[in-house]
């Protein structure tokens, strides 16, 4: 009796001594988890002073966490934290690498911040071309290969990095040189809204939580309603995508971004079942086969005008879909120097897709709907 | 001259074995379709349109391509064996398929960089198949300028790596500046495949081997004196630099001609002369003429139906399969008839 009386009170005393650590450490940081809900790629812990976050899968079969710290200036970080690269927010001088992180900055109207960019000329952001025009942002070359020189003399305070496997010998070249580097893994993300959600990692890296907070709720909101709308629709039309090289055919797996955009929009995805969020290569046959009778055929790749595609190929004309007019492209609405809008804006952007597949496969769910990304093959 | 009663049956076997590698290439592939379906669909009395459209439209123009690209390119690769009298020599080995490669690269690739009338002369149909074959055309009078100053064979094979290096580094220079579609297109191009040509396209490359296999016919007999070296040639009164020229502009339609319509495709060339010279034992050029062709159209189509998994999706390039599969058997061969 007297030892389950002592064990009691020991139990109480560790929990209370736990208790008091836990909420130590929260008073020392002041931090909480910010809301990421769709992304699986990132989390933020946001404090008064700075913020931490953790990049989880940059790329595909990443093996290690990327954590950053994000400190206000003059904020004093603890050295637990010393292990993590710190930047010092808001940033005024921003590299970035990939058009699909220009939205984000255009969103939460810091593209002003844009010093320096690999192959301008895909960027399609009118905002951001004029800054172009103005000779404000510097050409830093190959994507794989950026001028080390003039990133170095550009001083940015941040590069915004992707990586593509484990490798990236380009960026830890930089990394090493001094300069900050932090992983996005925009790209990665298969949920539509999940991608849309990266711009709350811009958010902390502005000090701008509360605007990119905002402005994705609205995208979410008008994301989710469209969703509810094309739940309306009475028939639920296959759809083909993709085109040959050569004679592969290439289109999305049943589980990657643009297949979940096709179900949502009230549409079967031919291969929806196909395991993996990648693209899959298959043979023309097995497509021929299977899509012959498909009643639409969304994101033929490069092709823009129905000539085009029976030039490429004339087996191409065989589809239903191209006998009844029925293709419609992404290729076709482009920025000032060539580079392709959907690219760029349409990650950031899931309510414009799902609207346009809507108005594609269901225009009377919205007659007055203009087109945003897509437009039918000419 | 007549062929022996050995070759004769050799033939009569290759050619047997031609015909069925021929109906099999027809009858296997990604989808599964039963063999009176195939047939059904080749006489017309089909049902399934889907499947007649793959047959008749997909999978009997991939198999006459890869009749063609197998025959062509093999009797360029003997042709350029004898006249090098070197057994190293092939389209790719001498820097050929580089040329052509260079060639489309400029096509595909340049019509960025050059002024717009240019570009559009590039973008042009037959565009490719010309660059293609005025590539292959130049490096193949490259070397044989070398080798007219270079007495060793070895040094003139030297000479043709040289080119292509020198190729595939212009080549590299004009992807750095190129969009990324045209460097898609590029790349694709140049892993190979048979699968991409309508009828008119099979008619031309058809024409252009037929041209090239017809113009090597009329060199035969002075291949053969040509074995013995050039001055020995001249002495039996063959006329060496018009052989020479024959030899070389056939050679360079065939090579150019395959590489533009079916991209780069590797060790074919090199390894079936190799093979004829293997099973018929001889160096007889009318014997190893006939040989070639047939052993080209066997390997070919062999190697094209091992790019498809019969009823899987799992799809392998062709230029990946003519090597995997090809050289281990010419190693095999050769380590058992222990000499070339």
């Amino acid at each position: 009796m007297k030892h389950a009386f002592a064990f009691v009170l020991y139990t109480c005393c560790c929990l209370v001594l736990l208790q008091c650590q836990q909420s130590q450490t929260a008073l020392k940081t002041g931090s909480k988890e910010a809301i990421v809900r769709y992304a699986s790629g990132f989390s933020i812990q946001t404090g008064n002073q700075y913020s931490l976050v953790t990049v989880r899968n940059p790329w595909p079969k990443a093996t290690q966490t990327y954590t950053y710290v994000f400190a206000k200036k003059n904020a004093v970080v603890p050295d637990s934290l010393n292990r993590f690269p710190l930047i010092r927010v808001p940033v005024k001088r921003v590299v970035a690498t990939s058009t699909t992180h220009l939205p984000s900055l255009d969103l939460l109207g810091e593209s002003n911040s844009l010093v320096g960019f690999p192959n301008l000329n895909y960027i399609s952001s009118p905002n951001i071309r004029t800054r172009i025009e103005q000779g404000k942002v510097a050409e830093l070359g190959n994507n794989q290969q950026m001028n080390t020189e003039l990133l170095l003399n550009l001083r940015p305070d941040v590069i915004i990095g992707y990586g593509i496997d484990n490798k990236n010998t380009g960026l830890d070249l930089l990394q090493k040189s001094g300069l900050a580097v932090v992983f996005n893994g925009d790209w990665n993300e298969q949920s539509p809204l999940g991608k849309a959600e990266w711009i709350k990692f811009f958010g902390v890296l502005y000090s701008k939580e509360v605007e990119a907070e905002k402005q994705f709720n609205q995208i979410e909101k008008a994301y989710l309603a469209t969703v509810e709308l094309a739940k309306k629709a009475t028939k639920k039309p296959t759809v083909l995508s993709g085109a040959m090289y050569q004679d592969q055919w290439y289109l999305p797996q049943g589980e990657s971004w643009a297949a979940q955009f096709i179900a949502a929009a009230g549409g079967t995805y031919l291969w929806k079942d196909s395991p993996g969020s990648g693209s899959l290569a298959l043979p023309f046959e097995a497509v021929f086969e299977k899509a012959a009778q498909a009643d639409f055929w969304i994101g033929p790749a490069q092709f823009t005008s129905y000539q085009e595609l029976t030039q490429s190929s004339s087996h191409y004309s065989q589809f239903k879909a191209y006998q009844q007019r029925k293709i419609a492209t992404f290729s076709t609405k482009k920025g000032k120097t060539g580079g392709i809008l959907y690219y760029e804006l349409a990650p950031n952007r899931p309510d414009l897709v799902l609207q346009d597949l809507v108005k594609i496969l269901h225009p009377e769910l919205l007659p007055h709907y203009q087109l945003y990304f897509f437009a039918p093959l000419r | 001259m007549s062929f022996s009663p050995k070759h004769i049956t050799y033939f009569a076997l290759l050619f047997i074995l031609v015909g069925l590698l021929f109906c099999a290439d027809l009858s296997m592939g990604a989808v599964a379709i039963p063999g009176e379906a195939v047939w059904q669909a080749l006489t017309g009395s089909s049902q399934n349109s889907s499947w007649d459209y793959i047959v008749l439209a997909y999978r009997l123009p991939k198999a006459i391509t890869a009749l063609f690209v197998g025959m062509g390119l093999s009797v360029s690769g003997l042709l350029m064996q004898t006249l090098f009298r070197n057994p190293l020599a092939g389209p790719y080995v001498l820097g050929l398929s580089s040329g052509s490669s260079l060639g489309v690269a400029v096509v595909i690739m340049g019509a960025a960089v050059v002024p717009t009338q240019l570009s559009s002369i590039l973008q042009a149909p037959y565009s490719i198949i010309l660059a293609s074959c005025v590539g292959s055309l130049v490096v193949l009078l490259a070397v044989l300028v070398a080798a007219q100053r270079l007495k060793d064979t070895m040094a003139i094979l030297v000479v043709g790596l040289m080119f292509g290096s020198f190729s595939s580094a212009l080549v590299a220079v004009l992807s750095y500046f190129s969009s990324a579609e045209a460097l898609q297109k590029f790349t694709f191009w140049s892993l190979g495949s048979l699968g991409n040509l309508g009828w008119d396209s099979i008619g031309i490359l058809g024409g252009c081997v037929a041209l090239g296999l017809l113009l090597s016919l009329y060199t035969l007999k002075a291949l053969n004196a040509l074995l013995l070296g050039e001055n020995y040639a001249k002495t039996l009164g063959i006329k060496f630099t018009q052989t020479k020229y024959i030899l070389i502009v056939a050679t360079a339609i065939l090579a150019g001609s395959i590489t533009a319509y079916v991209g780069p495709i590797a060790f074919i060339g090199l390894a079936v002369p190799h093979l004829a010279k293997l099973v018929f034992q001889t160096s007889q050029h009318q014997v190893l003429f006939i040989a070639t062709i047939l052993l080209g159209a066997v390997v070919l189509l062999l190697c094209d139906i091992l790019t498809q998994l019969p009823g899987t999706s799992i799809f392998l390039p062709i230029n990946a399969i003519t090597s995997i599969i090809g050289a281990p058997i010419v190693i095999w061969l050769l380590v058992k008839k222990q000499r070339l």
